[in-house]
């Protein structure tokens, strides 16, 4: 019965965090305060007239203009449209409630998304950059020499960008019902013209603009409540983010708001905050460990680093990115921890609200509501538009311009980018008005898809020149069909797959990922002979380019 | 093609002089990474076998002395995370010093 409790947690969790305010949220939300709102509803307009203008402002012409912003955006502009593209509704929304339902264990989130980043940086930022061109599925394709590699690639890139998109719009169909008193399908449509608008006109370089003021918007929208809260809790409302301890040390002890606990509450309290209360060493490891080579490897974060004007500043916007994503995962403790002080003994339907009520609760009045609102929208639509864009690029550069029209013009190439846009904007709606269960349960494996087939793949294809097409699609097979095993085993129950067994499907990497790096230098080395040299020529000049090798073999090389 | 005219890139084994610069900053960065990562879970886990629950209290559960915070939890939530944010910083410096310092040298 516990254990699938405990399953039942994990799954909800994950959903809860990946698609936003999906269990009992809707009449949550109503409750708060039903129906239209004039004064929040005009500010929540006033900013998306704001996020169409910038990206009609900056309207391109040319097809690196919409895939990768004529790549001229700054350390500090590309930081913050890094963090912003990474913010989704749900994560603006969901890590506080998590952290709220899991205690220490939901700090394993935290570590693991913040901690992606590193690696991402170190392993891949500036040799990606260095390569120059526009996607993950084209590095994979040119460094491999193969239509089979760049095939899978775009093909997850895809996969990640329709699902994980249809979860922001159900976010963002909650939040526009919220403020406008829209049914959800009105909603939808509202977000997705919103969408569509300032892409299908702007491209890459309205949406990085955008991200960058959506970025300001949600971050401040998020932090300013807390010091009222804190001080509404007792604290000194100088710094919420280093306030909290006291307040959290004293739930350990039993002591909330409402008084000291009975032993019962405080046991249940103490279950939440001792270190493995919620799930075990080896399943926090794998949790961060898959966190962690997922955000590496996910496409349209590392499709980031192409928009910046160099290698340096691709290092110093992943620093910045960090910093901006820090401040906001440094202040959903607090939310979570001041949401167990006045409410200890909370469900999901609390962990829910727990942002969305902050406003009411600091007593911030309601312009603030629709503040709060316009944070989570941009959030989203900043999130949507930099999957969609991935996704976009990898059919229409990938597939269409490379694979199938390699002599079609910069301006048809265009024209498809913009078509393949519209198209998954549709196909987007379409899922998030008809859900299947399936689309939850592959933006949940989103982290551990990515990680294990995209980041071994990509890592090898930097570092390790002997790495090649028959490696690379041993490895990629293996990531993805482990992947796709998991999933189905979990939703079968099969105990192994669960939230607590051998290999739990959304923390799958931890083993997956090694191995499959394993299996692409095995096959690698074992194929070596085979390799034409056609391949060998294209990955060697590609590698010469990405670490700054001279061209021609010198002897002190 | 003849044999020596392929590049040779291996993490393991860095053949030119830049690389080898870009591999030391790397490596750096990523044991303090695992460090931050899984070292600090491993040290919490490890101090906490001796809890007969299973819950894993321990000194780090107990002590308060980080702003009043359970160290256990500001050692995760703040800790590691600042800790990340300062790694890129020391990732940025570290490259500027050694790999753009033997870049200018070469030119």
């Amino acid at each position: 019965m516990k254990k699938q409790s405990l399953r039942l947690l994990t799954s909800l969790s994950m959903i809860l965090l990946f698609s936003g305010l999906t269990f009992a949220a809707g009449e949550e939300i109503t409750q708060i305060k039903p129906g239209f709102k004039l004064v929040p509803a005009i500010i929540m307009i006033a900013l998306l007239c704001v996020y169409i203008g910038v990206g009609f402002l900056s309207k391109v012409s040319s097809t690196s203009g919409y895939w990768v912003a004529g790549q001229g955006i700054g350390k500090l502009g590309n930081g913050a449209a890094i963090a912003s593209d990474w913010m989704s509704a749900a994560s603006f929304m969901g890590v506080a409630g998590l952290l709220y339902l899991k205690g220490w264990f939901g700090l394993g989130y935290i570590v693991g998304w913040t901690g992606g980043y590193v690696l991402l940086l170190c392993l891949i930022a500036a040799q990606i950059r260095r390569f120059g061109k526009y996607t993950i599925p084209e590095f994979l394709g040119d460094r491999y020499n193969s239509h089979g590699v760049r095939m899978i690639a775009a093909s997850v890139t895809v996969i990640i960008a329709i699902t994980y998109s249809t979860a922001q719009f159900k976010g963002i169909g909650l939040i526009c019902g919220w403020i406008f008193g829209m049914d959800y399908t009105m909603s939808v449509f509202f977000a997705a013209a919103v969408v569509c608008l300032y892409m299908l006109i702007s491209g890459m370089a309205g949406v990085t603009r955008n991200q960058q003021i959506q970025y300001v918007v949600l971050i401040s929208a998020f932090l300013l409540p807390l010091w009222f809260l804190i001080k509404k809790a007792g604290g000194v409302g100088v710094l919420p983010q280093l306030e909290y301890g006291k307040i959290l040390g004293d739930l350990m002890d039993g002591k909330t708001a409402l008084g000291q606990l009975d032993a019962n509450a405080t046991e249940a309290l103490r279950r939440d905050f001792l270190p493995w209360g919620h799930g075990d060493f080896y399943h926090f490891v794998a949790l961060v460990f898959t966190l962690m080579v997922g955000t590496a490897g996910l496409p349209h974060i590392m499709i980031r680093f192409y928009t910046v004007k160099n290698e340096d500043t691709a290092r110093k916007s992943v620093l910045w990115g960090l910093f901006f994503i820090g401040l906001l995962y440094w202040s959903s403790p607090v939310y979570a921890i001041l949401g167990k002080f006045w409410n200890p003994a909370g469900g999901a339907n609390v962990a829910d609200v727990i942002i969305l009520s902050a406003p009411e609760t600091a007593e911030l009045g309601t312009p603030f509501i629709g503040y709060l609102a316009a944070g989570a929208l941009a959030a989203g639509l900043s999130t949507v538009a930099g999957l969609l864009v991935a996704g976009a690029s990898a059919i229409a550069h990938d597939w269409y311009t490379t694979v199938l029209r390699p002599d079609c013009s910069d301006r048809q190439a265009l024209q498809v980018g913009r078509m393949v846009t519209a198209i998954l904007c549709i196909i987007v709606i379409f899922f998030a008005l008809h859900p299947i269960a399936l689309i939850a349960q592959i933006v949940a494996m989103a982290f551990a898809l990515a990680g294990n087939t995209i980041f071994p793949v990509v890592v090898l294809g930097i570092w390790y020149s002997k790495s090649n097409k028959y490696g690379a699609l041993a490895g990629m097979c293996f990531g993805l069909g482990m992947t796709l095993l998991a999933m189905f085993g979990w939703s079968a129950e099969i105990a192994a797959f669960g939230g607590e067994g051998l290999l739990p499907a959304t923390s799958s990497a931890l083993i997956v990922c090694p191995l499959a790096f394993l299996i692409n230098i095995v096959v690698s080395n074992i194929m070596h002979d085979k390799l034409d040299e056609d391949s060998q020529i294209k990955g060697d000049n590609l590698l010469r380019k990405i670490h700054n090798l001279p061209e021609t073999n010198d002897p002190g090389f | 093609m003849e044999p020596n005219e392929r590049v040779h890139v291996n993490f393991f084994a860095p053949s030119t002089e830049s690389m080898k610069a870009e591999v030391s900053v790397v490596r750096i960065v990523l044991a303090v990474w695992a460090f931050l990562s899984f070292g600090i879970p491993a040290v919490i886990w490890l101090a906490g076998l001796g809890d007969p629950s299973g819950l894993g209290q321990s000194f780090f559960t107990d002590d308060r002395s980080m702003l009043g915070f359970p160290l256990h939890y500001w050692l995760l939530a703040q800790g590691s995370t600042i800790g990340f944010v300062i790694l890129c910083k020391i990732y940025c410096t570290l490259w500027d010093n050694l790999v753009v310092h033997l870049q200018n040298k070469r030119r």
